[in-house]
């Protein structure tokens, strides 16, 4: 029997047929977007379920029908996603409950955030809610992101926002602002994100919901936060426990100083706790804490593609064609705690048969600046036999003259394939780099552009599988 | 455990405080077997005296009084007092002090305790968020908690992972390890400690707010840890307590 928590939030990522409530044809106004969203994904093919508009004022929207009540809707409709002003919002709840829809999103702002006449109404919408089984993303939020199944209730236009493509990590977004902007990014960055939920004043799915339901689906590798505030700490602690034991949480908490966490208490009406009880939290129940966005994406991309061969061990072989570079590694080796492999005897005289003279064996290995995929290829060889060697941070600077650009890629994806070491790629460079890392990005080897970031990331990866280790 | 700790616990709210004297928080901690040291609480100038002869001089003196919090700053703990006649004499002190600074203080009694051998100075604290329940601090005491911030928190209840895990993380424990060829502390006395607090706030979640021991005197490997200050901080006092004044005690000790 599937758990309840995959019953009950299912159909906000898979639905069968969304209702759009508050669908206009009027271009730009939230109804529109988001009903556009899911005509373009169901044009497309994406979006498989039915999708009707809700508008009393209406009776078609570019060829669809348009219902003008919720008591009129086909029986099959599984999620309402609400985009009507505040005060309309409690009377649509009950028409729902009446018709028995169990999952609602409620794009509408204008509650808690905005203090106490919008408090009341966000108690009436809750305590329909629990009095029905209806679980609520929202309000005041952007909703639902799945690019495989087209959901999309992201009011921000296509024109004005890229969507990205589908991955193995999950991020969830307490801002709508924020997850707006991190979609944005992550499309341009080349980062596939599976599922996107920004739940704003999250009267009821909440953190932890999500964090039981992501335990379950396999389609996610590694779990993604941006953290305002946690209402039921417990219920956090206690879920978080479950999900790390299962797969890695990144967690970017913000209201770090006294300031940032006035800012913060007035934002979404939540209350921001102290910074030192989150790292506590974080502490004991696995979470990975991030710096910033880049730390948590730099460490999502990481656990996507290596979550399933995490180190045995923190030390680190290196190689490199850029001695500069192998330094600037080496140093972040050191300064994120983790340990610089002694290289085999047997590693050595493997290598020192094979390289030129003027190729630096050991740790950092340099295979200098008139090198070829080949010698990576080699380095490559040695250090995923090398028992001394946990992970690999491989740095191509993809500039130099002699390197077959496409055979070293190839390269570095096959060992990635082939070797049960998890391997990152350093790419420093411009727009020509930018373009070769992408490559590797897409073939499963994780790249940064600084040798300080893939060691930070490599971090991430040894810690989590400490902690699983101690579980 | 339970019962013991609760019965201290009841008595200060049928009182209307909220907050403990040191004494009643050490009984408290005292109950969950937290080491605090063999003192007595003398109500009359003969008892402190009797109890003085049984500790053994020199002692310690300090005076209870629930409008004094700040024991210091009111000069009412006097160290090292080594006979009779001292004692007799700082008694008087004491009191005299107690009435300049609060002239309305309500004293409980004197504590008579032995005078401790100094040990590595650490703190042990526990305050409530909002959102995740009672949370327990360690630190290295004195600069190290005041100026530094070197102290860390874990979410109650602890296991012994996480106790030794905050004991280690601190950037002062390399002082508590054995810096500069000293002997390392008795770091599984402070785990044990650590775990025992953890035990008491879980068990009586719903009545202490916060909690000090401020200091513990580490000593070396195997010579354990002592609780050397404590204060306890209840919640509200429930609605249906009414507060009546020890006008006993007040008497006894005018």
């Amino acid at each position: 029997m599937a758990e309840k928590i995959v019953e009950e939030l299912k159909p906000f990522f898979e639905p069968k047929a969304v209702a759009i409530i508050g669908a206009t044809n009027k271009k730009g106004k939230v109804g529109n977007v988001i009903f556009e969203n899911f005509k373009r994904n169901k044009e497309n093919g994406v979006f498989k379920g039915n999708l009707y508009p809700v508008n009393p004022k209406l009776d078609e929207i570019e060829d669809y029908r348009v219902y003008h009540s919720v008591k009129e809707l086909p029986d099959d409709t599984d999620l309402a996603v609400i985009a009507i002003p505040a005060p309309f919002v409690p009377q649509t709840m009950r028409d729902i409950a009446e018709k028995g829809i169990k999952a609602v999103i409620i794009i509408t702002g204008g509650f808690g955030e905005l203090g106490e006449e919008g408090k009341k109404l966000e108690r009436e919408i809750y305590e329909i809610a629990k009095a029905h089984g209806i679980r609520v993303i929202g309000p005041n939020c952007v909703g639902v992101y799945v690019p495989d199944t087209g959901v999309d209730t992201v009011f921000l236009p296509d024109e004005k926002m890229d969507r990205p493509k589908s991955g193995a990590i999950a991020f969830v977004s307490q801002s709508g602002a924020f997850a707006a902007a991190m979609l944005d990014w992550a499309a341009m960055e080349g980062i596939g994100i599976g599922k996107m939920v920004s739940y704003g004043n999250k009267i009821d799915v909440d953190d932890a919901d999500l964090m039981e339901y992501f335990v379950h689906d396999d389609e996610i590798n590694v779990v993604t936060f941006y953290i305002e505030g946690v209402k039921d700490g417990r219920k956090f602690i206690e879920s978080a426990r479950k999900i790390t034991r299962v797969k890695p949480v990144v967690a970017l908490k913000s209201g770090r100083t006294e300031y940032g966490a006035r800012a913060a208490s007035s934002h979404t009406g939540s209350l921001a706790g102290q910074d030192v009880i989150y790292d506590a939290v974080f502490k004991q129940t696995g979470i990975i804490r991030a710096e910033d966005f880049e730390h948590m994406f730099d460490l999502a991309k990481a656990f996507a593609s290596l979550k399933h061969k995490l180190p045995r061990g923190d030390r680190i072989g290196i190689i490199t064609d850029g001695g500069g570079a192998g330094v600037m590694a080496s140093d972040a080796v050191a300064k994120f705690g983790l340990k610089m492999a002694e290289p085999s005897e047997e590693t050595v005289k493997f290598l020192r048969e094979k390289f030129p003279p003027h190729a630096v064996i050991g740790n950092p290995t340099d295979v200098v600046g008139d090198t070829d995929a080949e010698r990576y290829r080699l380095a490559l060889e040695a250090f995923t036999k090398d028992p001394n060697v946990d992970a690999i941070l491989v740095i191509v600077l993809f500039q130099v003259p002699l390197l077959e650009d496409e055979k070293a890629i190839e390269i570095l994806a096959d060992y990635q394939r082939r070797s049960d070491k998890p391997i990152v790629a350093v790419a420093m460079g411009g727009r020509k780099t930018d373009r070769y890392a992408k490559m590797l990005d897409e073939k499963g080897v994780p790249v940064y552009p600084t040798p300080e970031r893939g060691v930070r990331a490599l971090a991430g990866l040894v810690r989590y599988a400490q902690y699983l280790k101690k579980e | 455990m339970k019962e013991e700790a609760l019965k201290v616990v009841e008595s200060v709210l049928d009182e209307g405080r909220t907050a403990m004297v040191e004494y009643e928080a050490k009984q408290v901690l005292k109950a969950y077997g937290l080491p605090v040291p063999n003192e007595k609480l003398a109500k009359t100038l003969d008892e402190a005296l009797q109890y003085a002869e049984e500790i053994g001089y020199p002692v310690a003196m300090k005076l209870m009084s629930p409008q004094i919090l700040h024991k210091s700053d009111a000069r009412v703990v006097m160290l090292n007092i080594k006979t009779p006649e001292e004692l007799r004499q700082k008694w008087k002190e004491i009191h005299e002090n107690a009435r300049r600074y609060r002239p309305d203080a309500e004293i409980l009694g004197v504590l008579i305790a032995p005078m401790l051998r100094p040990g590595r100075e650490v703190i042990i604290g526990v305050t409530e968020d909002p959102q995740f329940g009672h949370a327990i601090m360690f630190g290295l005491g004195g600069i190290f908690v005041e100026v530094l911030k070197d102290v860390t928190f874990r979410i109650i209840p602890i296991t012994e992972r996480d106790a030794r895990k905050m004991i280690t993380e601190i950037k002062g424990y390399p002082i508590l390890a054995g810096a500069r060829g000293e002997e390392p502390a008795d770091i599984d006395a402070i785990v044990e400690m650590l775990l025992k607090v953890s035990e008491l706030v879980d068990d009586l979640d719903a009545y202490i707010k916060e909690m000090d021991l401020n200091p513990v005197f580490a000593y070396e490997k195997g010579k354990g840890a002592v609780v050397v200050d404590a204060r306890i901080i209840l919640k509200k006092v429930p609605e249906n307590r009414k507060p009546e004044v020890s006008a006993e005690y007040r008497e006894r000790c005018a």
